[in-house]
């Protein structure tokens, strides 16, 4: 065998620093793409508002899809997210509702509700997911069965809670973190922002993110080395459900209330959002930045053919492209690292 | 020799449902002492040496290790008392980088607000330092497993165990993916583990290896010991005999092993 073999020779590794950079973030470049060509051919694209309303859009999918990325990193998947988090919407709505099926509880002081909620949403949220995982773990059902139940399951209860009544009418201080502003900027996105950093940085500097891509790399060896994979997949999906709890309940203050398919499709565009990102769903591949980057792109899309006009369907049409080009590009990507590094 | 093994591993048996895999297993392994461990495909040495690290839990028989008893729950209880363990198939996360390999389930941390954060650099100087003293070249350590071939893969398991040390290293069949050349640089790493007054455990198939290194060679012959014999006092046919079942059991083996009658060709 001859001494570490130089890939390639001189030439393409000169570039392979900035071809690596570019392969990293090419989800970023086709947004930018994406949104220079909106900005040159829609009229009144361009606007400030118009991205705020992109970001502010992208928070539920947005919040679900870190959970999602997280169980796929860790070699699991969670299709549970949605109905968990339409779960934690009609609870809070069904609370705190003043109309419909809403039993309007009353709290003193009325700020109380805030929290109370969150802690429900958030609760709630956490005992699916740790159910979610449990059954994993402990009895080794696959995650795309275990979460395929729950996601029917969940959303059943959701029909049963409401009794197929809608509610509407949230006390004002439910509502705060729907309509306020920070600096300019909607707190929706600022949340969305803030769930991104701080599990970026979960997933990329700590051991339990470093962790997670170990277990979905190679969960024998992680075994071997003396990580405890039960328990940080469990974890795994304790957090999935806690997000998608947390997008429940900024979804319940958004829409001031919450209906009995309030966020019906959300499951695909996550999904399609963490595909296009980069996350590999065999596992141990993947990051948030890309996920955050994939989550804008499909709203920028909707958002565009909102200001032009077209029915919405044709939305879903170029989203499921996008799905399929990604797994594409994915593919390509491979091929060139192949013969480059 | 040391008066205190470092090892003691006392009438281990393993049925896998109906089939016996260890039938009574009994070996010793002293500091600072390579024992191999030779036999056939499927004589029992992965099984034997899965349940010192941890990995597997014995159906009876008892684990001596630093003179206490042992009932390891998870690899990781092995790990913690200073058991290192080199598979055959990698145990490596071939999507990560080296160094993230390199410190597996071990990283270095340090308290941010109270939450545990990588310390990154001091993880990939100290495994540039400790790959630069095992001698193995790898142009970035940043860059993932699989884009490395199996040589350097297998470099950096072999690095990783002497870089942690413990007390005692099992190594099973760890030169399969390597060259001539590193070979001969594992087969001193295992010298130089040796000379810390590690145990070293050595499965291998290859005579030469076993005969090159090791202190004691103990042969396995259908889940019992069938021979237990210092490297001085053996030769490599002896040794042939007794993994194919072609001679009477000779050495310290306890445990009376069935052999084919016919064949009585002596030492």
């Amino acid at each position: 065998m001859p001494p570490e073999p130089s890939s390639s020779g001189a030439g393409p590794r000169r570039y392979r620093p900035v071809l690596a950079f570019i392969l990293d973030n090419l989800v970023w470049l086709i947004l930018l793409v994406a949104l220079t060509a909106f900005g040159l051919f829609i009229p009144k694209f361009l606007q400030i508002g118009i991205f705020l309303n992109i970001l502010e859009q992208s928070t539920f999918v947005g919040v679900i899809a870190v959970g999602l990325s997280l169980t796929l990193v860790a070699g699991e998947m969670d299709l549970s997210v949605e109905s968990v988090m339409a779960l934690a919407a009609m609870l809070v709505a069904l609370t705190f509702g003043t109309g419909g099926a809403g039993g309007g509880l009353e709290l003193h002081p009325a700020w109380l509700a805030f929290p109370v909620s969150l802690a429900m949403a958030l609760g709630i949220g956490a005992a699916v997911g740790a159910l979610n995982g449990l059954l994993v773990v402990r009895f080794e059902i696959n995650a795309f069965i275990v979460t395929l139940a729950s996601y029917i399951w969940g959303r059943g209860l959701v029909v049963a809670l409401s009794g197929g009544r809608s509610v509407y009418g949230l006390p004002d201080a439910l509502r705060g973190v729907a309509v306020q502003r920070l600096l300019g900027v909607p707190l929706l996105a600022w949340v969305l922002i803030v769930v991104y950093l701080a599990f970026a940085f979960l997933l990329a500097k700590t051991p339990f993110g470093r962790h997670l891509f170990m277990i979905g790399g190679n969960a024998v060896a992680s075994n071997r080395a003396g990580i405890r994979v039960a328990r940080n997949v469990i974890l795994a999906f304790l957090l999935s459900g806690m997000l998608a709890g947390l997008a429940g309940w900024l979804l319940a203050s958004r829409t001031a209330g919450a209906t009995a398919n309030l966020g019906i499709g959300m499951l695909f565009q996550a999904f399609a959002a963490v595909v296009i990102g980069g996350v590999s769903l065999r596992g141990g591949v993947g990051r948030l930045s890309g996920v955050f980057a994939g989550v804008l792109l499909l709203s920028s899309i909707q958002t565009a053919i909102n200001v032009m006009g077209m029915p919405p369907h044709y939305t879903m049409m170029i989203q499921g492209l996008l799905v399929l080009a990604a797994v594409l590009l994915d593919t390509a990507k491979n091929n060139l690292r192949r013969s480059y590094f | 020799m040391p008066a205190a093994a470092l090892l003691e591993i006392i009438d281990i048996r393993k049925s896998f449902g109906a089939i016996e895999a260890l039938r009574g297993v009994t070996l010793s392994v002293f500091p600072g002492e390579v024992v191999a461990l030779l036999g056939d495909n499927g004589a029992g040495k992965s099984t034997l040496v899965k349940i010192v690290a941890g990995e597997l839990r014995q159906s009876s028989g008892r684990v001596v290790y630093d003179g206490i008893e042992r009932h390891f729950a998870s690899p990781g209880d092995a790990k913690a008392v200073g058991i290192e363990t080199v598979y055959q198939d990698l145990s490596l996360c071939t999507n990560l980088d080296v160094v993230a390999n390199f410190f597996m389930g071990r990283e270095l941390t340090r308290r941010v607000l109270g939450l545990p954060v990588l310390r990154d650099r001091e993880m990939e100087a100290e495994t540039a330092r400790a790959l630069a003293a095992g001698g193995t070249q790898i142009p970035s350590l940043r860059t993932r497993v699989e884009h490395l071939s199996g040589g350097q893969r297998q470099a950096i398991e072999l690095n990783r165990f002497v870089h942690w040390g413990g007390k005692l290293v099992i190594l099973d069949e760890p030169f399969a993916a390597l060259g001539v050349e590193q070979t001969r640089r594992g087969l001193e790493t295992v010298d130089r583990v040796r000379a810390r007054g590690i145990g070293v455990i050595l499965i291998t198939h290859v005579m030469a290896q076993a005969f090159a290194v090791a202190d004691r060679i103990v042969v396995m012959r259908q889940g019992a010991i069938a021979g237990d014999l210092r490297t001085g006092e053996t030769s490599p046919d002896e040794v042939v005999h007794l993994i194919t079942g072609g001679i009477e059991r000779i050495g310290a083996a306890p445990r009376h092993v069935q052999v084919q009658p016919e064949k009585g060709a002596n030492a």
